[in-house]
């Protein structure tokens, strides 16, 4: 699966982005690019605005200004997003009446992927005792999963996960790292929001800094480090994410 | 077809059945729908029941003495007040089975999901509204066994009565699905969708009551309210212009819904074309409210006049101009809207009425405002008559046209359908039986679809 890829050798460039609710500025001039193929973290504390700036971005939220341009540069209305990403919100329980089976179903038929493409996609993230369960009944780790297992479905070249690892414990979040990795080395594009550091270190190429609606910093751990003018042995994803913000 | 085309018909299909089936899963879901049908035994059983020892009792049950033959007809007797039911059911029930469809699918995040897939907002709602009319008509079970058990009492019942009294309640339950349906879609919660819902329900009903005592625009946009119209239904009578505004009012509901779940517009988007789809649906109903083809379905053909004076009626050229001098709370206007004016908008083919009083009760008119008058013109003649019996009137209008009456009453009588009966097995079935089988399928149903996944993926 490779991604298509802007003229500038990026999937997404996102320029200016900003929303405000009310005099409340939840994104102030958000700007980053996302590369093709690569896992993508957006690192903030809680209210930062990453759900907003992913729902901004997937455009099922208007922004007030700002641009995303799409592969060949082009800038992308709202509803034309769906054609390169799939967002997957953290928080909710879709159709919870249902079994998680049946909405696995409906998504492989919507998008008419082939029947291996579900069951590999089930058996990775060890979702087959589940299927007969109701959404509504599955734990949060168990939802999280199933969300997850929702968004690998989509076809889309790039794939907006909000929170993936929240709720999952550590084997549950190192199993899940291992296979949104092998997503990534299909060749598809993710982008991640995620507030466990920890989490955000093991998982991604390359982050999204924001804190108080802004970017204060994008790039390689390697990167940030130096931009914080930190020394490149011991200091983690901890200590840069403090220097910076 | 090509065999691409072929391809995307077929795509088509496979996306449309999977929302249907998404849709289905929803409504066998929802305890809402679930109680909706157990609840339409026991009130359908109630206005069975009630009607049948109704119709004995005037059919001369107990040696009483019997109305007569001719007034005793099944449209009025038994199907119009055993389906009355639904218009209970329709107004209270069915909206909070439409707005879960909707308000499930916002509140747990699915809707932010689907909307990202190729499923397009139109099929989604297509599939939605398939469905709640599937399950409306599943609701309509004991209504139809109703009727069987009145026709295995041996009684009489007309196939044309009967569809015309069920459209008028689809129509009705359509217009109350796309209402629901429009405030999910606006509304963030349930609750306040119930009750946006239920405001337009009473709000139909009060233009309904202050158009009775005024003329007006409220007059003219009255007979299409939900009430009214199902009114003129269950009168037998089955007008193209009613139809077709209920239709287009439904539609512009999943209209509306359509816009407003669509997260890719703004606000301002939003507004600006929902005010566009108001002005639209006002314009697109007001013309066809002007369409004057109806039928009687009826079978005593209370909402015609004799088969020979409608044909002669047909040819008449001349312009009819009929000016009225009766306010709106005058019985004399509605004996004359029901006996003279309904019929003849049927068959004239110009016809218009002018109501000229000036007042509400027509109590307190000036003495020089010829109230009471109805005068009647054709061409150029004019006569004036205060009568509002039919044929006295009909009279008028071959002497103004100059043309001889049709020779004496060639239909024949209706006969009227007595018939003295007990309601035998109604009870059982339809308050124990039909609940049972409701609950019964319900556990079923969750116990079969326990099973139905794990093997298919």
């Amino acid at each position: 699966m490779g991604g298509p890829e802007t003229q500038d050798g990026h999937l997404l460039a996102v320029h200016g982005l900003a929303k405000s609710y009310g005099p409340r500025r939840v994104l102030d001039e958000v700007s980053f690019i996302v590369r093709p193929g690569e896992v993508l973290g957006l690192i903030g504390p809680n209210g930062a605005g990453k759900t907003t700036l992913f729902e901004c971005l997937a455009g099922v939220l208007s922004a007030d200004q700002g641009e995303v341009h799409g592969p060949g540069g082009r800038a992308l209305a709202p509803a034309e997003r769906r054609s390169v990403m799939f967002y997957v919100p953290d928080g909710v329980a879709p159709w919870p009446d249902q079994l998680a089976g049946s909405v696995l179903l409906l998504f492989r038929d919507l998008w008419r992927l082939a029947a291996d493409r579900l069951a590999s996609v089930v058996d990775s993230l060890a979702l087959r005792p589940l299927l007969n369960a109701t959404v509504r009944s599955l734990s949060k780790g168990e939802r999280k999963r199933f969300l997850i297992a929702l968004g690998l479905l989509a076809p889309e070249p790039l794939l907006l996960l909000d929170e993936p690892f929240d709720g999952l414990d550590l084997r549950q979040a190192r199993e899940a790292t291992v296979v949104l990795r092998a997503e990534a080395a299909r060749g598809r594009t993710l982008f991640l929001s995620i507030h466990q550091l920890s989490d955000a270190a093991r998982a991604c190429d390359r982050f999204v800094l924001l804190a108080d609606g802004r970017v204060v910093g994008e790039g390689t751990l390697a990167e940030l480090r130096s931009r914080a003018g930190l020394s490149d042995g011991g200091d983690g994803m901890e200590e840069v994410f403090l220097a910076l913000t | 077809m090509g065999e691409t085309a072929w391809r995307r018909c077929s795509s088509r299909s496979r996306k449309a059945l999977a929302l249907a089936g998404l849709e289905a899963r929803e409504l066998l879901a929802s305890r809402a729908w679930w109680l909706l049908l157990a609840m339409t035994g026991p009130l359908v059983g109630h206005a069975f029941m009630t009607a049948v020892e109704s119709y004995a009792e005037m059919s001369g049950a107990g040696g009483g003495p019997a109305a007569l033959a001719q007034g005793l007809s099944p449209l009025d007797g038994l199907i119009v007040p055993t389906f009355g039911a639904y218009d209970l059911i329709a107004t209270f029930l069915l909206p909070f089975v439409a707005i879960r469809l909707i308000a499930t699918e916002r509140e747990s995040g699915a809707g932010r999901l689907l909307v990202q897939t190729p499923a397009g907002l139109g099929a989604r709602l297509a599939a939605k509204a398939g469905v709640l009319l599937l399950g409306w008509l599943a609701a309509w079970i004991p209504a139809f066994l109703a009727l069987g058990l009145w026709l295995g009492y041996g009684g009489h019942l007309s196939f044309r009565e009967v569809a015309g009294v069920f459209l008028g309640h689809l129509l009705h339950a359509l217009l109350t699905i796309g209402c629901a349906v429009a405030a999910a879609a606006v509304c963030r919660s349930s609750a306040s969708a119930a009750i946006v819902t239920l405001g337009f329900t009473v709000g139909t009903w009060a233009l309904d009551f202050v158009a009775a005592g005024r003329g007006g625009l409220l007059a003219l946009l009255a007979p299409f309210t939900p009430e009214a119209a199902l009114r003129t239904f269950e009168h037998g009578e089955l007008r193209l212009a009613l139809v077709a505004v209920l239709l287009l009012a439904s539609l512009a509901g999943f209209a509306f819904a359509a816009l407003w779940l669509d997260p890719f517009r703004s606000t301002a988007s939003r507004v600006l074309r929902s005010a566009a789809l108001l002005i639209l649906t006002v314009g697109a109903a007001a013309l066809a409210s002007s369409w004057r083809s109806g039928w009687d379905l009826a079978e005593d053909r209370r909402n015609s006049f004799p088969r020979a004076d409608e044909a002669l009626l047909r040819t008449f050229r001349q312009p009819v101009r009929i000016t009225v001098h009766l306010a709106p709370e005058d019985p004399k206007l509605s004996d004359l809207e029901i006996n003279v004016l309904a019929k003849l908008r049927r068959v004239l083919p110009r016809l218009e009425v002018d109501y000229a009083a000036q007042s509400r009760t027509g109590l307190f008119e000036d003495a020089d405002s010829h109230y009471g008058e109805i005068w009647y013109a054709v061409g150029a003649k004019r006569e004036l008559l205060r009568s509002t019996t039919e044929p006295i009137v009909l009279a008028q209008l071959y002497e103004l046209a100059g043309v001889a009456p049709p020779p004496g009453e060639t239909d024949p009588p209706y006969p009227g359908y007595p018939l003295v009966a007990k309601p035998r097995g109604a009870a059982i079935l339809f308050f124990i039986a039909w609940p049972l089988a409701a609950g019964l399928a319900f556990v079923v149903f969750r116990g079969r679809r326990r099973s139905s996944c794990a093997n298919l993926v």
